[in-house]
């Protein structure tokens, strides 16, 4: 692999990545709730995408449903599965606080991962939706690579934008009003409830655009793409670079992907060296991630809402 | 028939068992529209309980509470808001992460505060109005001086002004404070007795919960007062200045007010 090579990867999968963080900075940082969940979101974006823009199936295709429709109607679908995905597991769960908001959203996400792996009828079962259809860059005289990386970066730096003009906005004051006391928000008419359910809505539908991003680049939906390691992994990387600030969340998914892009670019003599460097690279994410809940963002959140 | 503007009929709260308010029978009283109620009683009387089951911060027990005739039980806290009754609260809130005149503006009733309005940025013109509104409140309190000031920066006095005016600034039609004096200066506490005078010139519904009555019982005009979550007594502050029960639950025999 060349550094080229290491640097389009980096910020193909950094930004798209950080499409994430970025999410999880809004609903997490801002709006008080820990959704561990994520790749969720992702993997209905993702599904959505795949589902509108394939053939309808034919010969041995399990799926039942393939709309063939272009690649935009596709990527809209993809924000909207995932807003709707956020209203139903938002609804009911947003009262619950802290590590049981956590809980219950990591358990939504199993439950989804479950259904798309035994649920043929949607896509395939573990074998996933293959050669998802998607725009060619090179009609823009661009290579493949360096524009869907453009794409992604796109994609990030659009949602960084939105969120913070929301942030900055009377909107994103009632946010962090209901953050830090929602009593005091109750007695001047703010509904925190409904609050904290929009902030989470909109925090998703990013996330279900990055889903069908995500899937174009690699072509494939598959459930093993869309485990729990992925909420992991954008969690470790909010919290490394600090959780507070826009430009952090992005760095820190930036620095992950880039890691991980160093350790596969390693040129290994032998089988066995390639085969160190993957369990090394799973006993690093494995520590960060005990750090991450070492650091225990949530106990800081409850110890704000008991001050 | 006078007009009433609030009604606490039978309201009884258990916390685990343990009635804090409403005694056997539940608690009544009723709140005429433009009144100035004083809330008093001893520590643990029920007051602040009362100010919650009213805000529906709690839900009672047994019993109702109508603002305008609106049984309020149903509503959350944040409706109960909307319809115009604002609170303060015993232990002054304040939002660490806003500014002071941002801890102000966010209670206002903003026309352009939902998400769409923040994306396409339609909401500067009504918060430059809301901006200069809030300053005035301020100014009612004494922090003309601090709008820029973080909240962590401010006294105990201080914090509890800045709630009055996060209140005073959405013009409720009802008003409830529950200490508002505890820990303010005594300059300070002269303008807040000059600001609830005017309130109630101009025709806000005010319950006041006071321990210092020097203060209260000179500007409001009824009384009710609490013994363990009871009604004890009720009627103008003369009659309850002399009233020999209250004295002997509350005022103690020595009493200058
Ligand atoms: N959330 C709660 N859980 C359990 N008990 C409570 C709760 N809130 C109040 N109480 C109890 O109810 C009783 C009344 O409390 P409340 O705060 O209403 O009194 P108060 O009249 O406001 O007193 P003070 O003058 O000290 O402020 C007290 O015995 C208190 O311990
Ligand atoms: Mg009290």
């Amino acid at each position: 692999m060349t550094i080229y090579a290491i640097i389009i990867a980096t910020l193909t999968f950094g930004a798209i990545f950080s499409v994430l963080t970025l999410s999880l900075n809004l609903q997490y940082a801002r709006g008080g709730m820990i959704n561990f969940g994520t790749v969720a979101y992702f993997a209905a974006g993702a599904y959505a995408y795949a589902i509108f823009t394939q053939e309808p199936p034919s010969g041995l295709d399990q799926y039942r449903f393939g709309f063939d429709m272009p690649w935009y109607v596709g990527f809209l679908a993809a924000g909207v599965a995932s807003l709707l995905f956020a209203l139903v597991t938002g609804w009911p769960t947003l009262r619950l606080r802290g590590e049981y908001l956590a809980l219950t959203t990591f358990a939504f996400a199993e439950v989804f991962h479950s259904l798309l792996l035994n649920e043929r009828r949607i896509g395939n079962g573990s074998v996933g939706l293959a050669n998802v259809e998607r725009p060619d860059p090179t009609t823009l005289g661009m290579s493949d690579t360096v524009g869907y990386a453009l794409a992604a970066v796109v994609l990030m730096l659009v949602t960084a934008f939105v969120f913070n003009r929301l942030l900055k906005s009377p909107f994103g004051r009632t946010i962090d009003a209901v953050h830090d006391d929602e009593i005091a928000a109750q007695a001047v008419g703010k509904d925190d409830a409904r609050i904290r359910l929009q902030v989470f809505i909109i925090s998703a539908i990013p996330i279900g655009f990055a889903g069908a991003l995500y899937a174009m680049i690699t072509t494939l939906v598959a459930p093993a793409m869309f485990t729990a390691e992925v909420t992991f992994f954008v969690w470790i990387a909010l919290v490394l670079a600090g959780e507070k600030t826009i430009v952090g969340a992005i760095l820190g998914a930036m620095a992950l992907v880039l890691f991980q892009e160093l350790v596969k670019g390693v040129p290994f003599e032998t089988v066995r060296g390639a085969q160190i460097a993957a369990s090394v690279e799973e006993i690093v994410t494995g520590i960060l991630f005990i750090l991450v809940l070492r650091l225990r963002p949530w106990e800081k959140l409850s110890k704000r809402n008991a001050s | 028939m006078s007009d009433i503007i609030l009604s606490v009929e039978n309201v009884a709260m258990d916390f685990d068992g343990f009635r804090a308010v409403g005694g056997e029978h539940g608690l009544s009283f009723n709140v005429n529209r433009g009144g100035f109620l004083g809330l008093i009683g001893p520590n643990g009387a029920g007051k602040s309980t009362t100010f919650n089951l009213i805000s529906g911060v709690l839900k009672p027990t047994q019993g109702r509470v109508a603002m305008n005739g609106v049984e309020l039980s149903s509503l959350k806290a944040a409706e109960i808001a909307g319809h115009g009754l604002g609170r303060t609260f015993q232990t002054p809130r304040a939002f660490p992460s806003l500014s002071v005149i941002d801890n102000v503006i966010v209670g206002s009733e903003h026309s352009e505060e939902g998400p769409l309005a923040a994306l396409f940025g339609r909401w500067r013109p009504a918060d430059v109005e809301l901006h200069e509104k809030a300053e005035h409140a301020l100014e009612r309190v004494g922090l003309a001086d601090r709008l820029h000031d973080s909240v962590a920066n401010l006294s105990g006095g201080e914090l509890r002004m800045l709630e009055v005016a996060r209140q005073l600034n959405r013009d409720p039609s009802i008003l409830l404070l529950d200490e508002p004096t505890a820990g303010v200066d005594p300059n300070l506490q002269v303008k807040l007795s000059e600001i609830l005078v005017q309130l109630h010139a101009d025709g806000t519904t005010l319950i006041v919960v006071e321990h210092n009555l020097a203060f209260l019982l000179n500007i409001a005009d009824s009384v009710v007062v609490l013994q363990n979550g009871a009604l004890l007594a009720e009627g103008d502050p003369d009659s309850i200045r002399h009233d020999p029960a209250v004295i002997s639950a509350y005022l103690g025999a020595d009493h200058e007010t």
